[in-house]
């Protein structure tokens, strides 16, 4: 189209044109006018206003309208040629076709208008829905501005930047060189979570809104708008669309991300513990030999088939292959416990019990020692994983056995105090070097010593303790020394009901 | 003499065990695969399979469950899985007893003598006396005496008390006591079985925090040595 009606309406033009068009409505009735009647050429005027008003708009209807009222009356009401009306009734007609008119150009104008508004809509609508649909593919954060920002573009007198949080939650836009506003002013604007408009000061009517990025579970960002002067609310239900979108978009990757990190986790975990059992395995495998055949070679020689000397390297041989099978299951679970992905397999049971287990498993080391067990009879039952209290209470009587004189007493106790269950392991040897420094890994109570062990044991001890939801002290008695005791919560035993037969004879 | 059938992929460890088993009298037959195990015992028909969990080409749990399917014969598992869940599925399987690697050879003729002679004393016992002379068990005419004098067992008491000395020298799970003697759906009753087992202990034992005869097997379940 060469000549555009909408450009027209913006500027003088349309008036002209509507000057124009009542002038040649004059020309066209002019010579009819001996041929119709008068009130057929009031129609053609009022046709001419409302084509003027559809196409032009209101201001130049309006001029059609009084001009046309003007022409009517100058050229075909008598006399003609002049304002005066000879005939008063025609200013009843005048009045009527002005009304009409003018009417006719206010609705007509008006609906025009809507159907104007309603178009620019639809495209704003359909470029948003573009938009989202080019974002509903996007992977990175910075894809998503810079859609964002690419359908900003289009709009006249608006520049944008977004500012969203990183992975250490500092503010910060995405590839945008000359960025709006600072990160505090945005920092701001997330934490109040409502928009912040600052008018310019510079005094071109330039304007700076800040909308936050609320999406359905969080706000995810912050997106500053500069626009010129009035588009501001012209825009403004557009701008909020676009924010919206872009909170989503950012919100769904931020759940990717999640989701994705959970699969890595759980990934790596599996692997870890694959790793580890196939590792716990690979270990076992020939340690079980070694230990195996060196006891052969043991008995082979106690059945008098070996001489004494190695027979003894036998035993020997076998006893470190044990020992390195303990190093291996300590290093293991360990590691296990360390990275928190041994599940506890608790149950309600006594105490009494562990100590027995241990205490069995433990006869060959504390053979030389005087064992004194101290327990209350009316213990309640505790929840803990057996397997784990049992290697707390082995480690804790090993080590005392290790580093005390044989002959000595090791004590072995569970009370109750401040409702909790204390359970210690005390002897009187030469205490605890170094104290604060024990219970982490690898550390051990004094240098290069000549008893065995990485000084993992402590170390697990702890580690099993506070999963339980306890505490583990070490200690020098004043009396001289070690006290090693940790605590259990008691929490509620399950109900248990007493039975009510006949008892045997 | 004794049939063995020993399946278990490592040479070394069969090795050794061998050795320890013909010192003992034993006739050792060897397999190194699951598939090879199975064929062997539907053969040789012996009086202890001896079994690796950790077979190259089967789960030995598998391999526990296709023998129970016909076979009777006791079996002890070999495992060098650290949880103890897994001994704990294999008994529930099935198997008699297990042991951990690595283990000793006068641990292992424990186990295997054990097992043994379960198999030829095949009646039911109904008369124990536990090793230590002090306690006398007589199950048909439910009494307990503890230095000739009776012992008073809650019917529950008295009935763990008999499925234990049924099961002698063999581990039986929380599992299998729970059923045995509380019935099936009783599982959540483990708290129930802790504090009865202290009771006998404390009614049968010289010393109950060292038990000698109702022996812990920590996380796996309980073990009565006559």
């Amino acid at each position: 189209m060469i000549f555009s009606f909408a450009a027209a309406r913006q500027t003088g033009a349309g008036y002209a044109l509507a000057a124009a068009a009542a002038a040649g409505t004059t020309l066209l009735a002019a010579p009819l006018s001996a041929f119709i009647d008068k009130a057929n050429i009031i129609m053609l005027f009022l046709l001419m206003v409302f084509m003027v008003a559809l196409r032009l708009g209101r201001g130049p209807a309006i001029l059609a309208s009084f001009a046309s009222v003007a022409l009517f009356d100058f050229f075909f009401v008598l006399p003609h040629l002049s304002f005066a009306v000879a005939d008063a009734q025609y200013l009843i007609t005048f009045l009527v076709m002005l009304a009409v008119a003018l009417a006719t150009a206010h609705l007509v104008a008006q609906l025009r208008q809507h159907a104007d508004e309603a178009g620019e809509r639809e495209q704003d609508t359909l470029a948003l829905y573009e938009m989202a649909r080019q974002m509903s593919g996007t992977t990175t954060e910075s894809q998503v501005t810079d859609i964002a920002r690419r359908f900003l573009q289009e709009v006249p007198g608006v520049q944008c930047s977004f500012w969203l949080p990183n992975d250490a939650d500092a503010l910060e836009t995405l590839d945008d060189p000359y960025p709006l506003g600072d990160a505090k002013l945005a920092r701001r604007v997330l934490t109040r979570g409502e928009p912040i408009e600052q008018v310019g000061m510079s005094g071109h009517g330039e304007a700076l809104i800040c909308l936050p990025l609320q999406a359905p579970m969080a706000i995810r960002g912050v997106m500053m708008i500069q626009l010129a002067g009035t588009e501001a609310i012209r825009q403004h239900h557009l701008l909020n669309a676009v924010a919206s979108l872009v909170a989503i978009a950012v919100e769904r990757l931020h759940y990717v991300k999640v989701a994705h990190q959970a699969e890595v986790r759980m990934e790596s975990e599996r692997l870890r513990n694959s790793v580890l059992s196939s590792l716990s395995h690979d270990l076992r495998t020939p340690l079980t030999a070694l230990v195996g055949l060196a006891d052969t070679l043991a008995l082979a020689g106690n059945a008098g088939a070996l001489p004494a000397q190695h027979a003894e390297t036998a035993r020997a041989l076998r006893d470190q292959a044990l020992r390195l099978t303990g190093m291996a299951t300590n290093l293991l679970d360990l590691t296990r416990l360390s990275v928190g992905d041994q599940p506890l397999r608790c149950e309600w049971q006594s105490i009494e019990e562990v100590f027995g287990s241990a205490l069995q498993l433990l006869a060959p080391a504390l053979a030389g020692h005087d064992v004194r067990i101290e327990l209350p009879a009316q213990l309640p039952l505790l929840e803990f994983d057996a397997v784990l209290l049992e290697r707390v209470i082995c480690n804790l009587l090993d080590n005392a056995a290790k580093h005390t004189p044989a002959g000595t007493a090791i004590t072995l106790s569970a009370r109750l105090e401040d409702g909790k269950a204390v359970i210690a392991v005390c002897d009187n040897g030469p205490g605890f070097p170094n104290l604060p420094a024990l219970a982490l890994p690898f550390v051990r109570g004094s240098g290069e010593s000549s008893h065995p062990g990485f000084g993992l044991g402590l170390a697990i001890c702890k580690a099993i303790v506070v999963a339980h939801g306890g505490t583990l002290e070490l200690n020098n008695l004043a009396s001289g020394g070690a006290s090693a005791r940790f605590t259990l919560p008691l929490g509620t035993p399950p109900q248990f009901e007493e039975e009510t037969g006949e008892p045997t004879p | 003499m004794s049939h063995v059938l020993l399946v278990e992929d490592e040479p070394r460890i069969r090795r050794f065990v061998r050795l320890a088993l013909e010192s003992q009298g034993c006739v050792v037959a060897e397999a190194e695969t699951a598939a090879a195990g199975l064929d062997a015992a539907g053969k040789i028909r012996p009086d202890l399979l001896i079994l690796d969990l950790g077979l190259p080409d089967r789960d030995g749990l598998e391999l526990i469950r296709d023998l129970r399917a016909w076979a009777t014969m006791p079996i002890l598992v070999l495992s060098a899985r650290s949880l103890e869940s897994d001994k704990v599925a294999a008994l529930d399987m099935g198997a008699d007893d297990y042991l951990s690697k690595p283990f000793g050879v006068e641990e292992l003729l424990a186990r295997v003598r054990a097992l043994l002679r379960r198999r030829r004393r095949d009646e039911a016992t109904t008369r124990v006396q536990l090793s230590d002379g002090a306690v006398e068990v007589d199950l048909t005419r439910r009494t307990i005496t503890r230095n000739a004098e009776p012992v008073h067992l809650t019917p529950i008491e008295f009935r763990l008390l008999s499925t234990l000395i049924m099961h002698d020298n063999r581990v039986l799970t929380h599992r299998q006591l729970l059923r045995e003697v509380w019935g099936e759906g009783h599982s959540d009753r483990g708290h129930y079985l802790r504090i009865y087992i202290g009771r006998l202990r404390h009614k049968l034992e010289t010393d109950p925090t060292l038990p000698r005869h109702l022996l812990t097997e920590t996380g796996v379940g309980y073990r009565f040595v006559i």
